[in-house]
């Protein structure tokens, strides 16, 4: 590594936030993929003004730099694939503002994503993006990786709470982007274009955030199914009875049993699916809601159907839900965690799919996921490590992924690519799009320093 | 020292290199992120959970050698284990971490502090540099007298007063209330006097295991001796020691129950051998991390100090399982004192938030460093939290009765 840069990050940072021992730098090297890339020099930041220095130095020497947030994502975006820096954001972790008229809060980008929430409970007020690591991820990585949640179905992912963001450029000018308004079409609307670019287009350091009331009451319901098919179109059916439900999750047989297994709880393994469901919105309606669903269960021969009595026991039953994954994790090695998503209207189909495919390779799959988006998370259980595992894998992958793109879905509903589906991209998007998005990234990074190596694709000549 | 230790990473001596799969099966996650007290504080990547996790993982791969700049990670952490309860896949940090303190022991890379440490037990069998004899130095200035009518021949009851309650005067007041809480409820009980030796835990936190067997032989035997029928311990990590440690150190099955003093308080009110008389005030309480998520110890403390006649009890947001390490454990303090303390002054923030009048905790060491960081919050926000042991609350209720 260069020596003079790294002096010259130091003037920046101060030494101490200036990285460079072996054993440290591995410890940014990996995100929750398990990939691991080595950064060359780890560079904690507190200020925006620190990021255009260091991405204006980046330009002069063509140093790679990589922004990091917690690194609990999924698909690679934080790992400095071409080494160089790893610009750690987690310090930049200050509330700024709560404006409780406009219902907004900025945030600078290195907070946690709950303590949002929590920062306005008080207000009786709440961030409705609720991704599975929300308790360390950050509001930055949320955003580059328009990170999605259990709350989807009703409530939106990411990009529809962030009204306006502050954001270094990979050139290193600090500009905003978008309004505080409810409303405003004046030019292209990058707000969304940042949201989701992975960390390519730009280091987003302050956001203001959009904030909704806590609804007044809520129901869940339990339903148990004879069979995945049976839950699939009861989703279908929900949806199509006129209720938008906050959550709608459904839990295969592999995973009730791996939760059964973890949790104790008293789960009925020798069903084969079931959906847990939440309806909120004030009170009265919450009933007819719950009411509904309940009925919709039972038309679809649901095995049981019952509503949690107390808040214990709807706390027991979600977190029942956000233990599918770590209790699967538990089985083998390692754990693939795809996010395949369809429209609702073929979920019954992805999910025999699914079936069929690891019936096919003999592989385990516990499925899991956001029923309501289309959202699922098939979930192979194998180990990385033995070479005739890790390739069959690799097609079960292709298999999944071809199967959601025939349906009409998409590789990611919101893990994003970053480097674990790069090479699948041709699947979904054409030539000149993927030529069209090169453009672009060509136009905000002309040095292409700014997380290179992600969304990268070939084409056959 | 330096050529030895490359060698024994070469033969594949450290215990560590047999660890590879559970290793592997932390997923990198980062829920950890989000309850350890270093990382919370630090937000240094390299002293989080899985971050050790990954540097043990890149030594049991050959990738990296034990050095002191990883010793010096390894023992940054406070033993609180939070990162083990929490972890979503089930792995056992506690184990690994321990595990490489020991590896970091034989590769003689490991904080110059333990070699004392290690020397005092062994000459003096307790932490501090005062002679053993002086163990009942805290029970000269009870009402009662002298000293030594607190140790007995025979009793059905001992009381494993622990080093740090033995020997420093700021937490003499635990024992010195636990003999009148016992005298108020006519136990028949027995110090062990100089025959109490140090339990181990400070030598198996840090990674020293040779020693642990024969003070657990000799404390095992010394209790014995008397012919009690229940040991009682008011230290967490002594307690843990004995419940959890020294059945993997002797094949020898212990005789008698063991209970840490809130257990035994709380049957001693149940049985209507303590009476409680009333207190006024709104009462929070702290779980020590050996006491409640070490040892799952969380009801008893809670159900002795709700017996009270007059308190309003309330608990911290965070409390139980997901109690916030007081910033003491670990021996921390001796290796990075400014970190410990920062970790004590986010405990303070918490139980400030409670609006409690009092902090009660059950372990000396958690007493002393919340104490000291009310002390500096109270200079700032003018917060009066007093924190007080449970067994001292008992014995201001037992008072009162008699009033």
């Amino acid at each position: 590594m260069d020596k003079n840069y790294t002096a010259e990050l130091e003037q920046i940072v101060n030494p101490e936030n200036v990285i460079t021992s072996f054993e440290e730098r591995l410890t940014y090297s990996y995100d929750s993929t398990r990939l691991e890339y080595m950064p060359d020099v780890v560079v904690k930041v507190k200020t925006a003004e620190q990021i255009s220095r260091i991405m204006k130095l980046a330009n002069e020497y063509t140093i790679p730099v990589t922004p990091r947030g917690a690194a609990t994502g999924l698909s690679g975006g934080c790992l400095a694939v071409e080494g160089g820096i790893s610009l750690v954001m987690v310090a930049m972790n200050k509330i700024i503002d709560i404006n409780p008229i406009d219902l907004l809060a900025t945030v600078e980008a290195g907070v946690i994503t709950e303590n949002v929430s929590k920062a306005v409970e008080h207000l009786k007020l709440f961030y409705p993006p609720d991704p599975g690591s929300m308790k360390s991820s950050t509001i930055g990585g949320n955003i580059a990786e328009n990170a999605g949640g259990l709350r989807g179905l009703k409530y939106g992912v990411t990009k529809d709470y962030i009204n306006s963001i502050e954001v270094v450029l990979p050139t290193g000018e600090i500009v905003n982007m978008g309004t505080n308004t409810v409303k405003a079409v004046t030019g292209y609307n990058l707000v969304d274009l940042m949201c989701g670019s992975e960390g390519t287009l730009g280091i987003i350091t302050k956001a203001t955030l959009g904030l909704l009331p806590v609804p007044a009451d809520r129901a869940s319901i339990l339903a148990f199914f004879k069979n995945m098919t049976d839950a699939a179109k009861t989703v279908r059916d929900i949806v199509a009875e006129g209720v938008i439900t906050a959550t709608l999750e459904i839990v295969d047989k592999v995973t009730i049993n791996a939760i059964e297994d973890f949790l104790k709880i008293g789960l009925d393994r020798t069903v084969g699916a079931m959906l847990l469901i939440e309806v909120d919105g004030q009170k009265g309606a919450v009933e007819i809601e719950a009411g509904i669903v309940m009925k919709v269960c039972r038309s679809n021969s649901a095995l049981s159907v019952r509503q949690a009595k107390s808040a214990q026991e709807r706390d027991e039953l979600w977190s029942a839900r956000r233990a599918a994954l770590s209790s699967l994790s538990r089985i083998r090695p390692s754990t693939i965690l795809e996010d395949a998503t369809v429209p609702r209207s073929r979920i019954v189909e992805l999910v025999e799919a699914v079936n069929e495919i690891a019936k096919k390779y003999g592989m385990l799959i516990g499925t899991f996921g956001h029923a309501g988006d289309g959202n699922l998370h098939p979930t192979i259980l194998t180990d990385l490590r033995i070479p005739e595992q890790s390739k069959k894998t690799e097609r079960v992958i292709e298999e999944i992924f071809k199967v959601t793109i025939a349906l009409g879905g998409t590789l990611s509903g919101e893990h994003g690519i970053g480097i674990t589906k790069a090479q699948y991209l041709k699947l979904e998007i054409s030539k000149p799009v993927y030529d069209l998005m090169k453009k672009i990234k060509n136009s905000f990074d002309p040095n292409n320093i700014l997380n290179p190596g992600k969304m990268k694709c070939t084409w056959d000549a | 020292m330096e050529s030895e230790v490359k060698i024994k990473n070469k033969k594949e001596k450290f215990a560590i290199l047999e660890k590879g799969d559970e290793l592997y099966s932390c997923s990198r996650c980062g829920t950890c992120l989000a309850y350890c007290p270093i990382y919370k504080q630090t937000l240094d990547e390299s002293l989080a959970p899985r971050g050790k996790m990954s540097l043990l993982e890149a030594i049991s791969k050959g990738k990296i050698e034990y050095s002191d700049k990883i010793s010096e990670k390894l023992f940054t952490c406070t033993a609180c284990n939070i990162c083990t309860s929490e972890c979503p896949s089930g792995v056992k940090l506690d184990e690994m971490i321990s595990t490489a303190k020991s590896d970091l022991i034989d590769a003689h890379k490991y904080p110059q502090v333990l070699d004392i440490l290690k020397e005092r037990i062994k000459k003096a069998y307790n932490v501090t540099f005062d002679s053993n004899t002086g163990r009942l130095d805290w029970a000269a200035q009870l009402p009662e007298g002298e000293p030594e009518k607190y140790v007995k021949a025979k009793a059905e009851v001992v009381y494993f007063v622990g080093c740090v309650s033995s020997f420093s005067p700021r937490s003499f007041g635990i024992p010195r209330s636990i003999v009148q809480d016992f005298d108020s409820a006519k136990v028949d009980y027995t110090l062990l006097g100089e025959e109490e030796w140090c339990c181990g835990f400070p030598l198996i936190n840090s990674g020293i295991k040779d020693v642990v067997g024969d003070l657990a032989k000799h404390n095992i035997d010394a209790v014995k001796s008397k012919g009690a029928k229940l040991l009682v311990l008011s230290c967490p990590s002594c307690y843990h020691t004995w419940k959890h440690e020294y059945p993997k150190y002797l094949s020898e099955k212990v005789d008698f129950e063991i209970l840490h003093i809130s257990q035994y308080l709380l049957r001693l009110i149940k049985e209507g051998k303590i009476k409680l008389g009333p207190l006024s005030g709104k009462i929070t309480y702290h779980d020590p991390c050996d006491l409640g998520r070490n040892s799952g110890i969380y009801a008893e403390p809670r159900d002795v100090i709700k017996s009270i006649p007059g308190i309003d009890f309330i608990d911290m947001a965070a409390n139980r399982k997901l109690a916030n390490c007081c910033g003491g454990g670990g021996n921390l303090e001796s290796v990075n004192q400014a970190l410990a303390s920062k970790i004590a002054l986010a405990k303070a923030d918490e139980i400030i938030e409670t609006g409690a009048d009092i902090v009660v905790t059950s372990c000396q060491q958690c007493n002393r460093t919340i104490d000291a960081s009310l002390k500096k919050k109270k200079k700032e926000t003018n917060a009066k939290v007093k924190v007080i042991d449970l067994p001292e609350l008992v014995l201001q209720s037992i008072q009162s009765e008699k009033l």
